[in-house]
């Protein structure tokens, strides 16, 4: 079963990847864009820290490193959930009906066939650069420990953007349109994301702990390898249940999922 | 002249349809001017002024350049869409300039802009934190000046962009990475007096500053009358330039259309 859903898998994403292939100067032009794109942020900070030195006592390899861990869970997160970042066409063009009377789960192949593997090489590619750069820079020490932990927090990431969708492509069942709401919870607060949420003010770490958990993608997991003292703000064992936060509300918008999908009317013919 | 004034009105009539767009357009410019503000309260750690600037003069400038660059919209796909679908031929066939028609419905657009999302942003920023007052009423009317030149300005590199869909296939990957560049050496992401002395010496030979931060600086008078006059021929070169650019590009790509059918 899980040798036949993998290969399934493979097979979409070969497809989906040579649809796009097909223009190959094209391809590599919308990659470096999307890498470029993302590296605006990052381009920024430096230029800034050139002249201030730190933000909050974050010096310029540690926000590289808290950057990385955006880049790097988007990166990831387009290779499994883009079917959700694009769930509205799916429904226009009649390919959601498809997928509801084939013989396999509705949310597996929207996972897969919509694999975006350029958004992946141009937001992955960064995130691995930066992570590279910023952890030899930072000399953080790599033991089991903290490898796992590393690879359970990615995970976490991931998941904790992919229940944000999944919550909100839910919600489509019931209100039709929710691109607007995606873009208010899940766009703009990720402009929020890549800074230190210690700088904000109160209300807005809230939300960024609370409603749109961007922290525990990379803030709190950031804070386990560099203990900076802006963490003293925060509860510690945040910092320590990262990994799980994901895991815990992907269930929960999964759980939604499930009991949304019923109320699914199609839109014609 | 009356054609290209209807397309100025119509398009900003089809603008007010979309009020939601407008409201998500202001939560988004505040948004970020808010997270610019967190940033600088903490690298200013409240020092009254760093370099000679002061901290309301970053969010000053801040504002300003996000304000103008949510107004200035363009949509550099218009040529390519219009190319994929044969309307071209339409288009080139109507007896009115094609690119004043297109410049038109942007300043419809824009104008729209102005009135839904410059001035609701910047009413409500005045509550989020202190922002200098324009030098004097001259200074505010040259800043006017000089933001609709530098509108003009990007208004004639979107069309040079544009263009480009004669011979690109899709215009979104180029369109994005003038974008980048736009908004790293203009001054809407990093104040041009923190950037490094390397980085303005290679502004200088650029159209970059001259879109939000001369405006900007103009605004709070920070200019003498020599550097006035230096900075709006500057605008004006840049504008001229990019015109002759986009011209020809254009009366290359008219040639090689090759319609077919219809």
């Amino acid at each position: 079963m899980i040798k036949d859903t993998l290969s399934m898998f493979w097979w979409y994403s070969k497809t989906s990847l040579n649809s796009r292939l097909q223009y190959k100067f094209d391809a590599i032009l919308t990659t470096i864009a999307l890498f470029l794109g993302q590296a605006t942020s990052i381009v920024v900070v430096y230029f800034t820290l050139l002249k201030f030195d730190n933000i909050n006592g974050w010096n310029i390899n540690e926000m590289v490193f808290l950057f990385s861990l955006l880049f790097l869970t988007y990166g990831i997160f387009v290779i499994f959930f883009a079917g959700l970042r694009d769930f509205k066409y799916r429904i226009i063009d009649g390919a959601f009906d498809r997928m509801i009377i084939r013989p396999r789960g509705v949310l597996f192949q929207l996972m897969s066939i919509n694999s975006d593997w350029l958004a992946a090489c141009g937001h992955g590619s960064l995130g691995v650069i930066l992570f590279i750069v910023s952890a030899h820079n930072l000399g953080i020490e790599w033991n089991i420990q903290t490898v796992l932990y590393y690879i359970l927090a990615v995970i976490g990431g991931v998941l904790v953007q992919a229940a944000i969708f999944l919550f909100i492509c839910s919600l489509k069942f019931f209100f039709g349109e929710t691109d607007n709401l995606r873009w208010l919870l899940y766009g703009n607060m990720k402009k929020f994301a890549g800074y230190p949420i210690s700088i904000f003010s109160k209300g807005i770490q809230m939300i960024l702990i609370y409603v749109v958990p961007f922290s525990f993608v990379n803030y709190f997991p950031a804070q386990f390898f560099l203990r900076k003292e802006d963490m003293q703000g925060f509860p510690e064992v945040y910092m320590y249940i990262a990994p799980l936060v994901g895991i815990f509300l992907y269930l929960i918008s999964y759980f939604f999922w499930r009991f949304s999908i019923k109320f699914y009317k199609s839109t014609g013919n | 002249m009356m054609v290209y004034f209807e397309f100025v009105k119509k398009k900003f009539l089809n603008n007010l349809e979309y009020r939601f767009n407008y409201i998500m357009g202001i939560i988004s410019t505040i948004l970020s001017f808010l997270i610019f503000i967190c940033i600088y309260k903490a690298l200013y750690g409240g020092a009254a002024e760093i370099d000679g600037i002061t901290f309301s003069m970053v969010a000053t400038n801040f504002l300003l350049s996000l304000c103008l660059s949510n107004v200035y919209k363009f949509d550099d796909e218009f040529i390519q869409h219009k190319l994929r679908d044969g309307q071209i031929a339409n288009e080139l066939l109507k007896p009115i300039s094609f690119k004043g028609r297109l410049l038109a419905e942007n300043l419809g657009e824009n104008l729209f802009g102005v009135c839904f999302n410059f001035l609701p942003t910047l009413f409500i920023a005045l509550f989020i934190t202190n922002i200098e007052k324009p030098a004097s009423a001259i200074s505010f009317l040259l800043f006017l000046v000089s933001a609709i030149l530098g509108y003009f300005i990007l208004w004639e590199i979107s069309f040079i962009i544009q263009t480009l869909s004669f011979w690109v296939f899709r215009i979104w990957g180029i369109s994005t990475i003038k974008n980048v560049i736009i908004d790293i050496f203009s001054g809407t992401m990093i104040p041009l007096w923190f950037m490094p002395q390397w980085i303005l010496d290679f502004i200088k030979w650029t159209p970059f500053d001259s879109i939000y931060f001369t405006p900007v600086k103009t605004y709070l008078g920070q200019v003498t009358s020599n550097q006035l006059l230096i900075n709006f021929s500057r605008q004006i070169i840049w504008i001229i330039i990019f015109f002759i650019i986009g011209h020809i590009l254009w009366k290359c790509g008219e040639k090689k259309v090759v319609v077919q059918g219809g």
